[in-house]
């Protein structure tokens, strides 16, 4: 059962994050075409070895349905499996298991998976664009009639991440107890990383602990630099056939585990809010990789708060449930430490390249395992788990990757 | 005024659920099947997909499962509740709902403790539920006609011994630079009225400030906004308590602004109030100089509406 590791990504691509009023306009379609073409020269690879596609096609700009099959006309390329996935942030972690999987099953050879995020031009009269302002106000939550958070949620405020995130870590200081500076040891290695990483928004702008702790309180506990900022950006990945892998020009990575799952829109309405959904996620995966969360040389995890990435931590087996706080003050997380997380410096300080966030932790594993990570190149790099999450804990998605 | 926020429209099958608190009565559905108790409103059982659900009265209370005390506004309509007790109530039969808390000290939240329904009939069309401790003397309804009147400015301003300065003793005007703002003016209610006034006053009728119904669709902040030189104008009527007074001058003229910000929307419905610094003090040639950093905000929001560095020139 599962994963037998005969898929493999083999190229990757991203544009350097920016400030949406700086970042160039582009069609969806465009940034689609530019990044595969990124992604398929850094394979070594043409445009026609692609015969599948995965996309995440919530906020696709040029159309609301029928994604697929526009993307593939206008990139010129027939497909043999072709999906839109819609699971926010753990879409890029979604995407490549889905790809792995269509390949072992023998439907296809190539998949691309892409996520364009930068925004795009405006049209005269453009309704979309309305449409999607009016939409994007509301941080991912329905506003359709029927929607029950647009009937039960809104009228009282509660709305997007921040406060859902914030209600979380709530709930775990009440239960196990809440240490500010153990979770702030999160933001402060993730931007020494990223201080490394020329690519990363905060390049250059280091922050300490104490830092983290007088930034701005947003929601309690929740202050602004545990809090990602959404930047324009744009990531594309391919996965291919192990054997047309070993021709590529960089190291395979195989795709050897991977789990999913999804539990509730709202944390409000699961049972237990702080049994996150990457535990059942992770616990797939590394049975299906026949390893254990010690086994991994790296932890790519996603990072959209502290709480996430810590609940993560616990969830996903890497400490017992309620010692996240101390495994954070007995390790150190940067890329010289003894527990490597992160090492792009995070969405936190990588910057979150709206839905294509996820895709950042995806494509550092990928440049680790293939020794290509520059000054941030970790000496043990064949092992990584990654993990994707999207909307307020709502689903997670775990992969286990390991180097050829 | 209208209800300028995100308003429920109940549904065939929630609307026993809204029925029942405009009556001031909380309802929950009740699998006849499993006897699971549920909410939100739905047309089967989550735990056994049973279609025989009743609607069953139920006292509302509850425990605090969650909260958290939003600082920045998740909508800007949410502006005047700053800030805002977002808190999620285990139901007694089991069940989770979103909500806030209201006549509740921040010191006072606990996780876990006991909470009873508020019925809040101030949208007019539907009533909100919310929740208070039950220790609180909170009334268990807020009546539709009781906000404006529970907004009204209060007028009452610290009276403070004020210091007698001479703006020709340059040392002491220096002296009242300072770091730190004052305490609060009073609270004044910026309401659609006043911005259609001064709409039609300054010629700036843009739908932005003065459509309530486009602004509600189109708009990026989902309801109007006040004016900023609106906002700018009404610090007259912001009494700010000063601990001093400058004396010995001919003449005193409000010289303009070296700085005017906007940084901040004031939603209509909004309460506002405003503090100062003394930022700068200098020797002009035709007097003093004082610079009063002037900043409006909405009540309870960390971000200043309107920034203003005020030149007042002593001669």
């Amino acid at each position: 059962m599962g994963l037998k590791g005969q898929a493999a990504l083999v190229g990757a691509a991203q544009y350097k994050p920016e400030k949406y009023t700086t970042a160039p306009r582009m069609f969806h379609l465009q940034q689609v075409a530019e990044l595969a073409g990124l992604a398929l020269a850094d394979a070594g690879m043409t445009l026609h070895d692609i015969d599948g596609l995965a996309i995440v096609g919530a906020q696709f700009h040029e159309a609301g349905v029928f994604v697929p099959a526009m993307v593939g006309e206008y990139l010129g390329v027939a497909l043999n499996y072709a999906e839109v996935v819609d699971l926010g942030g753990a879409s890029s972690v979604a995407m490549v298991w889905r790809a792995a999987a269509a390949i072992e099953l023998g439907l296809c050879n190539t998949v691309l998976c892409v996520i364009p995020a930068r925004m795009a031009p405006m049209g005269a009269n453009d309704d979309h664009a309305a449409e999607v302002m009016k939409t994007s106000r509301y941080g991912g939550h329905s506003i359709r009639f029927g929607a029950p958070e647009a009937e039960m949620d809104l009228p009282y405020g509660h709305m997007a991440q921040n406060t859902g995130y914030a209600m979380i870590a709530q709930r775990y200081a009440a239960v196990y107890g809440y240490d500010a500076r153990a979770l702030a040891r999160i933001a402060v290695a993730q931007r020494f990383n990223a201080c490394h990483n020329p690519e990363a928004i905060f390049y250059g702008q280091p922050i300490t602990v104490d830092d983290v702790l007088n930034s701005r309180l947003v929601a309690e506990p929740l202050r602004m630099l545990e809090i990602v900022m959404p930047v324009a950006g744009g990531a594309a990945v391919i996965v291919t056939r192990a054997d047309r892998a070993r021709e590529g020009r960089h190291r395979p990575v195989h795709i050897i585990g991977c789990g999913e799952h999804v539990q509730s829109k709202s944390p409000t309405y699961a049972r237990d809010m702080l049994a996150t959904p990457i535990g059942p996620a992770s616990r797939k995966a590394f049975s299906m990789a026949g390893l254990r969360p010690a086994d991994m040389h790296m932890a790519q995890i996603y990072d959209c708060y502290t709480i996430t990435a810590m609940l993560t931590l616990e969830d996903a087996g890497f400490c017992e449930k309620g010692q996240g706080m101390r495994f954070l003050k007995d390790h150190d997380l940067t890329f010289k430490g003894d527990f490597p997380m992160n090492t792009h410096g995070g969405q936190l300080s990588f910057g979150q390249t709206g839905s294509a966030g996820g895709m950042t932790q995806v494509i550092e594993a990928i440049h680790q395992i293939q020794g290509r990570a520059g000054e941030r190149q970790l000496p043990r790099h064949d092992l990584a788990y990654v993990s994707g999450t999207g909307g307020v804990m709502s689903e997670q998605g775990a992969l286990i990757l390991r180097g050829a | 005024m209208s209800w300028n926020k995100p308003l429920p429209q109940p549904t065939p099958i929630s609307a026993p659920f809204w029925i029942g608190l405009k009556a001031h009565q909380v309802r929950l559905q009740r699998c006849e099947d499993c006897g699971q108790w549920i909410f939100f409103p739905r047309a089967h059982c989550p735990e056994c997909a049973s279609p025989k659900l009743v609607w069953r009265d139920v006292s509302g209370e509850g425990e605090l499962y969650t909260y958290t005390i939003a600082r920045i506004p998740t909508l800007p309509e949410f502006t005047d509740e700053m800030p805002q007790i977002l808190a999620v109530v285990q139901f007694d039969q089991g069940p989770h709902i979103n909500t806030t808390l209201i006549g509740v000290q921040e010191s006072d939240l606990r996780i876990g403790m006991r909470v009873r329904p508020v019925f809040d009939d101030r949208p007019g069309e539907v009533t909100l539920l919310r929740y208070t401790s039950i220790e609180s003397q909170h009334s268990a309804v807020i009546a539709a006609e009781q906000q404006s009147s529970s907004q009204s400015t209060a007028e009452l301003v610290s009276q403070v011994s004020r210091r007698k300065i001479s703006c020709k003793d340059i040392t002491a005007m220096t002296s009242l630079v300072s770091e730190a703002f004052s305490e609060w003016s009073n609270e004044y209610l910026v309401t659609q009225e006043i911005i259609d006034e001064f709409a039609a006053l300054s010629g700036d009728d843009y739908w932005i400030h003065t459509d309530p119904a486009k602004a509600r669709e189109q708009s990026p902040f989902g309801t109007t906004i006040a004016h900023g030189m609106l906002v700018h104008a009404l610090i007259s009527r912001l009494k700010m308590p000063m601990d001093f007074e400058i004396i010995d001058f001919n003449n005193m003229v409000n010289y303009g602004s070296d700085r005017l910000r906007f940084s901040a929307p004031v939603p209509s419905g909004c309460r506002i109030h405003a503090r100062y610094r003394v930022k700068a003090v200098e020797s002009v040639r035709s007097g003093v100089q004082m610079t009063m950093e002037i900043n409006v905000h909405v009540v309870g929001q960390d971000r200043p509406s309107v920034i203003n560095d005020q030149v007042i020139l002593y001669m």
